[in-house]
């Protein structure tokens, strides 16, 4: 099952997921590139687009130990009204994406998020984080 | 030419014009129903949570997710702390902000 799968319609006959903060165009893309980075990985992507408690990092974090396997886990939450954003790898993907290279690809997203694209920006970092693992 | 061919002319036509435009304008903007993320403006929506396979959450987590046949899989902000949280130990990444 993929993202734009997640909900089941609701009783109106339009899915939760469209009251999110994506178009229908914009949740496709972000299962492109989560499936994408899920298959050539095979580490577990996840992204949170949501308001996050403070201390922002410690909940990011509690959310990231919900996934199944955390340490094979990368987590993306991004709080817009907030304005921030937080990269969680687990600890064996930590080999294979070091904190400069989570940096970086939190940069090119918040590039993005500053110019109003949380889309735009998810799928560039989703896929920069990809790549990174990929390579070794 | 009369008074009214000119008029016609030169004022109904170009209105004519400018009315199927606005009305093209109208028809192709207003479809649009997802509200814009503007930096620094209030941005009002449901928290959404994104994995390739829900089965990947963890089985309280999902649980909690899921009060009444499946509605809806991903989580929302309030229920990460009826999941089976794991410590977080050694994990790494980045935080930034706009």
């Amino acid at each position: 099952m993929t993202a734009g799968e997640l909900t089941a319609p609701s009783l109106s006959g339009r899915p939760e997921v469209l009251d999110g903060p994506f178009s229908t165009r914009q949740l496709l893309r972000i299962d492109e590139a989560l499936r994408l980075a899920d298959e050539s990985t095979d580490y577990i992507f996840s992204i949170y687009v949501g308001d996050l408690e403070e201390p922002v990092r410690e909940h990011a974090e509690r959310l990231h130990g919900q996934i199944t396997e955390p340490d094979r886990a990368v987590l993306i939450a991004v709080s817009p009204n907030q304005r921030r954003l937080e990269v969680v790898t687990g600890a064996e993907v930590r080999k294979r994406i070091p904190d400069r290279d989570a940096k970086l690809a939190a940069l090119s997203m918040v590039a993005s998020f500053g110019g109003g694209d949380l889309a735009g920006g998810l799928v560039t970092g989703l896929d920069q984080l990809a790549s990174r693992a990929r390579k070794g | 030419m009369s008074v009214t061919n000119t008029v016609l002319i030169y004022v109904g036509i170009p209105a004519l014009i400018v009315l199927v435009i606005a009305g093209l304008g109208m028809v192709g903007g207003g479809g649009r129903g997802t509200p814009r993320y503007r930096p620094g403006r209030p941005f009002d929506f449901t928290p959404v949570w994104f994995l390739s396979s829900p089965e990947q959450v963890s089985p309280g987590a999902e649980a909690a997710a899921l009060p009444a046949g499946g509605q809806r899989r991903e989580l929302t902000g309030g229920t990460e702390n009826e999941g089976t949280p794991v410590a977080a130990r050694g994990t790494g990444g980045a935080s930034d902000r706009w």
